[in-house]
């Protein structure tokens, strides 16, 4: 079973490499904030669709209610004008 | 939401203009192997009508040698899984990499030097494999001067991919380019080690290894080549197309995660199951059979994660003919994974080896699965790349899913009865020890599955024409659009205090230290 | 009304933020603690030399944040702000980690940009705390990950040599595998394995013998044998290596520890959520009827402030305007949003969910509840749980004998078979596990500990688990503790007029004010659950509706007596004591003479109300038995806790309303010293006495009870001398309580039991020669993992 020398070397040095392939992956927090990061590009689509900041002309929260059920409105549905 | 430019604004942007590459998706090599890969997907598809054919009407090769079936038939399988897969890979891949990364891709010429680079190779096999220069390696008949042609054009490939990861501007990596980048690199292994050869002439080359070596490493590479090429590269495809489509997040992003880690942890070994009861020692394909029923668990983890995106939104399924393609895919790529661990046990691949079975397992996983999530990829990528959102013809959509679907079913039940068939003709032993079959009563006995066979794969073609035409009048409606890439910095309505003016670009030390 | 609007600081600064008061405040109230890091030069930007780029951190707590989408807007305008290098926000805890260059920007920058798009944000104290636990959990992971994936991968090279015969595999293919097992399994033993070393070594410096040691030993003796056996086949050790079982010990032995450790983290972080609750700034009504953002600390009693949608209440309060609703459960265990309406009390530190409201404050800073709550969780979580005393002084004998066992029969079967001898040592090593001892006790402790505290049930001592579960008898103080004051209107009075007293009373912080604009206004008001209720009058209070209030002006308050203001017409109206409003005594309105509150037939009225010296509505104190203690009786009588009345008030009153609420027995008029002997003469009986009582005037009494639980009433939760403290004032969580305390106790028992079977008759076996490593390791690493499984089933609610 000659290809063994060549197949078992080769898969252990594959296993090392996968090791520091995850290692980096932790360290640099990529399996962080996993639940924001599955639907990130759920919203990155074309510039006009990033969800208007409502919020930003209601800087006055004392408008009331119903500015402040706007805000909230348009804040959890990215694909509203 | 932008105010309008005063006539110095205007001068101010014209001059930026070169400038303004910088912040455009490089799209022409997604849009170029998108269109690539629905022609040789009408050629590869056409091709395996003509060999189906062959097998129900052996006369169907007029007695030309370039017309022959055993020419033919890995011009089948290279054009379907290398030509039409591989441009599909290329173009999903380079398309979501940009979008996830939010950054232009790394090297837009290489890239397009991938797309030329990459049709030569189509082109060279189309030519070579009819004219019967093969190595004779399943999925890996190409010759030497070839396989250095696809080397350099995957090494390319690679810096192109993990380039444009490198450059980021997302922290994180979704994890559909964990799978893309698990594919090219797993296909470069794969390919180097199992192409290495002797060459001899400029078009014959002998193996570097030898015998029951040489079908190990084959299978090996065979194995992982259906495992990464074939399934990891369209998971990743899965894991953007269908939550993009849906307009839903994956049902479990962390799933999806542990999903890639433990495909990746078991492929490496399943290998030896194509070698049951050959001269492979006994242990080598007891570990391969082992490994292959482990690989039943993420598998399936993988499935039902794609699926459950819908779960709460099932009523899309009605209304969405690219949402039907892509979970139905899905549920055929459930029933490959568990079809194949099933024939990988002995017993079972005792019957099985080398009837159609194989084919029907084989062409349930790439029609149903491969083809029909490629399908939906296709469908919502190439309106996208024309400045629109929706294709010509929906309609044409739903009926090529309800073609394609028959298609499948009846190739598939076709394939499995006559696969069992066999299996038990084959080994139907008289009391006194002798077969009770002829092998050539077994091949009439198989007569019209192949002519149902032969409907369900022309019925699978059709449907492919039909989303032919649906592309060609698609790009006719359509005009090639400069795609922004939405700046890192803030794209907000006016504020109170800030000045008013042109979307900032990424502020320099915010991208550079990121 | 007056309606206020919110001063914006950069609508006013137009560059300078130092310019007013407020922005100041911001700025200054917003400094977080910075963490300086320094970043090797290739992060830095491109002019920078070999110089480090020196980067401040900052932890945030972010308000205002209702969706995933958040994030990127979030980060979107940080970005925006030059001198930012990262932000990494968690939309699940709100939080964010910022990383900015001091030279060119500063957290005032940061938080602006964050306001501008409508988000709040605070520093976030226990930030550091929760990235030490972030960079714990992922070399944890890291550690796992490796262990796992090489010991799958050596697995598969150790197969073939189980499912090969002598002639299928060449002699050299069996090397190979065997140098590759060696070769995946380094890692494993150098990095992952690591913990279980050093634990040994920290243990073995002590002087001490922890759980680490038999563990580490193994491990080691293990790796050696094999190594030798691999690389010398023919040698001392014989040829066996056990490279796989060694593997996939570590690796389920870490995933045990990984559970333990979420556990863990999981209780730190609902602890730190309590802690940090209380936001950094407030909008602060001024006299001229501006908001402005001020420090918390800047707060007095009488402030009024509004609070935003999503924020946190900055002290304890009444509401003056609006409605909402606050999430109370990290202080109540109330799990649903509790409504809100003028005259409500409000928590400092809970969550307002619904609108924004105005509040006035009462209590800040240490006074209000939460700084006492933390207080209270603060010491608590300092103590060692009683179990563990009884786990440390059994577990270093039973260590030592395991030691002292390998060793014996590592000797003796030296002398039989030598080849065997190093295998039996590290089966007995490996294969005892003291974790039901060291690992789960805790574990079950800080576990049930968190049910509790979600059902609002805080626990001062943790010895009281164990009387919690032990109890059979509960004594119940009545006023108070069963029961609650509420004035309500004598009689039945026109809803115009209830409005006019409920609009009234809120501008009073007085207790009986407060309690009746809250009674009549509250459209959560829990309905009276009994009959005495339908002697009081059977209006139902209807909620008020904002725009029905009328205008008061000219507002004065006459302390110990009552209020008194105009209204639009220019009549005057009071509201107080029988002397305040001046009324003729005797002078009814159209309302019958109501008959009875409770037992007492004098109609004793404590508030009056009058406009132009005319009695409109008179309220009195009833005494109403909380919401759900029938029930609650009825559930303990069910578990087989005898319940008893212990009361001062008259024997009559208190037998009818034992009576009434379905407990067994009954004791009123009883000094403090009968109660005392009440409960000695259970005691003396034999009987686990649980008390339940209002913390402060029966001291003695809960002192002496085996355990003892005081109802969480706001300022006086300071003193409370009980062993624990039921937050959210629901009768109905002793039931809970004592649940989860036997739950917790049981899982205790079942684990010592399950775990002294195991190790009695595992260790025999190993040292018989008859437990291969394989089975050991699968033996220690799986009874630990159930042992921790089972101990994190007590937390459950």
């Amino acid at each position: 079973m000659e290809s063994l020398y060549l197949l078992i070397p080769f898969s252990a040095a594959l296993v090392l490499g996968v090791i520091g392939v995850f290692g980096w992956a932790v360290h640099s927090g990529q399996f962080d904030g996993l639940e924001a990061e599955g639907a990130r590009f759920l919203h990155d689509d074309l510039p006009g669709d990033l969800p208007v900041t409502a919020a930003a002309l209601d800087a006055d929260q004392g408008l009331g209610d119903a500015a402040a059920e706007e805000s909230a409105r348009r804040l959890n549905d990215p694909r509203s004008p | 939401m932008s105010s309008p430019l005063t006539l110095t604004e205007k001068q101010h942007a014209a001059e930026q203009a070169p400038n303004e590459q910088a912040n455009v998706y490089a799209d022409a090599p997604v849009r170029l192997f998108a269109l690539a890969a629905v022609l040789w997907g009408v050629v590869g598809m056409l091709v395996g009508v003509l060999i189906a054919a062959q097998l129900t009407w052996p006369e169907l090769n007029f007695g030309i040698s370039w017309l022959s079936y055993g020419r033919l038939r890995p011009l089948h399988t290279n054009s379907v899984i290398f030509a039409f897969g591989g441009c599909v890979l290329f173009a999903t891949s380079y398309h979501v990499a940009q979008r996830t990364c939010q950054v232009r891709l790394f090297m837009p010429k290489l890239a397009m030097f991938t797309f030329y680079g990459w049709q030569l190779v189509i082109l060279a096999a189309a030519v070579t494999l009819p004219l019967g220069i093969t190595s004779g390696k399943e999925y890996a008949e190409l010759e030497w001067p070839i396989d250095l042609l696809i080397t350099v054009v995957w090494v390319a490939f690679a810096i192109v991919f993990f380039g444009t990861l490198g450059t980021r501007r997302v922290r994180h990596i979704y994890v559909a380019n964990w799978f893309f980048g698990a594919f090219i690199i797993a296909v470069a292994l794969l390919h180097i080690v199992n192409s290495a050869a002797m060459p001899a002439s400029l078009w014959k080359s002998y193996s570097a290894y030898a015998g029951v070596q040489d079908a190990m490493i084959q299978w090996w590479y065979g194995h992982n080549a259906v495992g990464f090429f074939l399934t990891a590269g369209f998971l990743g495809l899965m894991y953007y197309y269908i939550p993009k489509q849906a307009e839903r997040p994956v049902y479990s992003y962390r799933l999806s995660i542990v999903h890639f880690w433990a495909l990746i942890f078991t492929y490496m070994w399943a290998g030896p199951h194509h070698l049951h009861y050959t001269a492979l020692p006994d242990w080598v394909q007891s570990i391969g059979m082992a490994f292959s029923l482990v690989l039943l668990a993420p598998s399936w983890g993988g499935m039902i994660n794609g699926v459950m995106t819908l779960s709460g939104a099932w009523h899309k399924l009605r209304d969405d003919p690219i949402l039907k393609f892509l979970i139905v895919s899905l549920s055929f790529y459930g029933m490959s994974t568990f079809e194949g661990p099933m024939m990988s046990i002995k017993t079972i691949n005792a019957l099985s080896h080398y009837t159609d079975w194989t084919i029907g397992h084989v062409h349930s996983g790439a029609l149903g699965w491969v083809g029909m999530i490629s399908m939906g990829a296709l469908y919502h990528l190439i309106p996208r790349m024309y400045g629109r959102t929706t294709m010509f013809s929906k309609q044409a959509i739903e009926l090529h899913f309800w073609i394609a679907t028959v298609g499948i079913v009846l190739y598939i039940s076709a394939m499995w009865i006559a696969g069992v068939m066999q299996g038990l003709m084959w080994r139907a032993v008289n009391p006194d020890g002798t077969l009770v079959y002829t092998f050539v009563e077994s091949v009439k006995a198989t007569f019209p599955y192949y002519v149902v066979r032969l409907i369900g794969g022309f019925l699978y073609f059709s449907g492919m024409v039909l989303m032919a035409w649906n592309v060609v009048m698609t790009v006719r409606a359509g005009q090639v659009l400069a795609v922004p890439i939405p700046p890192v910095g803030p794209v907000l309505g006016p504020v109170p205090g800030a000045p008013v003016g042109p979307a900032p670009g990424p502020a320099p030390g915010a991208v550079a230290a990121a | 009304m007056n309606t206020s609007v919110l001063t914006h600081p950069s609508s006013n600064s137009g560059g300078s933020s130092g310019a007013l008061p407020c922005g100041a405040a911001i700025a200054q109230g917003a400094e977080p603690d910075a963490q300086s890091i320094a970043l090797p030069s290739s992060a830095a930007p491109t002019t920078a030399t070999a110089a480090t780029l020196h980067l401040s951190e900052s932890h945030w707590q972010i308000g205002g944040m209702h969706c995933a989408a958040c994030v990127t807007l979030i980060e979107t305008a940080l970005h925006a702000v030059p001198g930012l290098a990262s932000v990494v926000v968690n939309p699940a805890t709100q939080r964010a980690t910022l990383r900015w260059d001091p030279a060119r920007t500063a957290p005032a920058a940061l938080v602006q940009a964050l306001k501008t798009v409508g988000y709040s944000a605070w520093p976030d104290e226990a930030g550091p705390a929760r990235s030490l636990r972030a960079a714990e959990r992922r070399l944890a992971l890291w550690r796992l990950f490796v262990a796992g994936f090489c010991a799958m991968q050596v697995m598969m090279f150790t197969i073939p040599m189980y499912l090969a015969t002598e002639h299928d595999m060449p002699a050299s293919a069996r090397q190979l595998l065997g140098w590759g097992a060696w070769l995946l399994s380094l890692p494993v033993m150098a990095f992952s394995a690591r913990p279980f070393f050093a634990g040994a070594l920290r243990s073995l410096r002590a002087r001490q013998i922890g759980m680490d040691v038999p563990v580490a030993l193994g491990l080691a003796i293990t790796f050696v044998v094999s190594t030798a056996a691999t690389f010398d086949p023919g040698g001392l050790f014989g040829a066996e290596a056990w490279f796989d079982s060694l593997t996939m010990f570590i690796a389920v032995l870490l995933a045990s520890r990984w559970i333990e450790m979420g556990q863990r983290h999981r209780a730190a972080e609902e602890l730190e959520a309590t802690l940090t609750r209380l936001p950094d700034s407030a909008l602060r009504i001024e006299a001229d009827g501006q908001a402005c953002s001020v420090p918390v600390s800047a707060l007095r009693p009488g402030d009024r402030v509004r609070v935003p949608q999503g924020q946190a209440f900055a002290a304890d309060g009444p509401v003056l305007q609006g409605h909402t609703q606050a999430d109370e459960s990290l202080l109540t265990g109330e799990a649903r949003p509790v409504a809100k309406a003028p005259g409500s009390m409000l928590i400092g530190g809970s969550l307002n969910l619904g609108a924004p409201i105005e509040m006035r404050v009462e209590r800040t800073g240490q006074d209000t509840r939460w700084a006492t709550i933390v207080e209270l969780v603060r010491s608590a979580a300092s103590q060692r749980p009683p179990g563990t005393r009884w786990a440390d002084r059994w577990a270093a004998p039973f260590l030592w004998t395991v030691l002292a066992l390998a060793a014996a029969g590592g000797l003796f079967w030296s002398f039989i078979d030598p080849a065997r001898a190093p295998w039996v040592v590290v089966s007995v090593l490996i294969v005892t596990c003291p974790c039901a001892l060291s690992l789960a006790a805790p574990l079950t402790w800080v576990a049930a500990t968190r049910a509790l505290a979600r059902h609002g049930v805080l626990l001062r001592r943790l010895d009281a688990l164990d009387g919690l579960a032990r109890c059979n008898r509960a004594f119940f103080d009545k006023t108070g503790t069963l029961t609650e004051g509420r004035v309500l209107p004598l009689g039945s009075v026109p809803a115009a007029v209830l409005a006019r007293a409920a609009s009234l009373a809120r501008w009073s912080s007085h207790p009986l004010a407060r309690s009746l604009a809250s009674s009549l206004s509250s459209s959560s008001a829990s309905p009276l659950s009994n009959s005495s209720a339908s002697s009081i009058s059977a209006s139902r209070p209807a909620a008020i509706d904002p725009a029905d209030e009328p205008g008061w002006t000219d507002v004065q308050e006459q302390a110990g007596a009552g209020l008194s203001a105009r209204d639009a017409d220019g009549a005057t109206w009071r509201l107080g004591s029988a002397a305040w409003v001046d009324a003729e005594v005797g002078t009814e309105p159209s309302a019958e003479v109501p008959t009875g509150i409770g037992e007492e037939a004098s109609a004793d009225a404590v508030l009056w109300l009058a406009r132009d010296g005319q009695v409109l509505a008179r309220f009195g104190l009833d005494e109403v038995p909380r919401p759900g203690v029938a029930q609650a009786m009825a559930q303990l009588q069910a578990a087989g806790v005898a319940t008893l009345l212990l009361s001062g008030d008259s024997p009559a009153r208190v037998q009818a309303l034992a009576q009434q609420l379905g407990m067994a027995a009954a004791q009123g008029g009883a000094l403090p010293q009968d109660k005392l002997a009440v409960l000695a003469a259970a005691q003396a009986r034999g009987d686990c006495v649980l008390m339940v009582g209002d913390g402060i005037n029966d001291a003695p009494v809960l002192a002496r009870a085996d355990v003892s639980l005081a109802m969480g009433q706001g300022a006086l939760l300071a003193r409370q001398q009980a062993d624990a403290v039921l937050l959210g004032e629901r009768i109905g969580e002793v039931v809970q309580a004592r649940r989860i305390a036997q739950r917790a106790l049981a899982i205790v028992r079942q684990n010592l039991f399950g775990s002294a079977l195991y190790n009695l008759s595992c260790v025999p076996l190993a040292l018989l020669g008859l437990l291969p490593p394989w089975a050991a390791s699968i033996g220690m690493a799986g009874s630990s993992l159930l042992v921790v499984l089972n101990a994190s089933r007590a937390g459950r609610p």
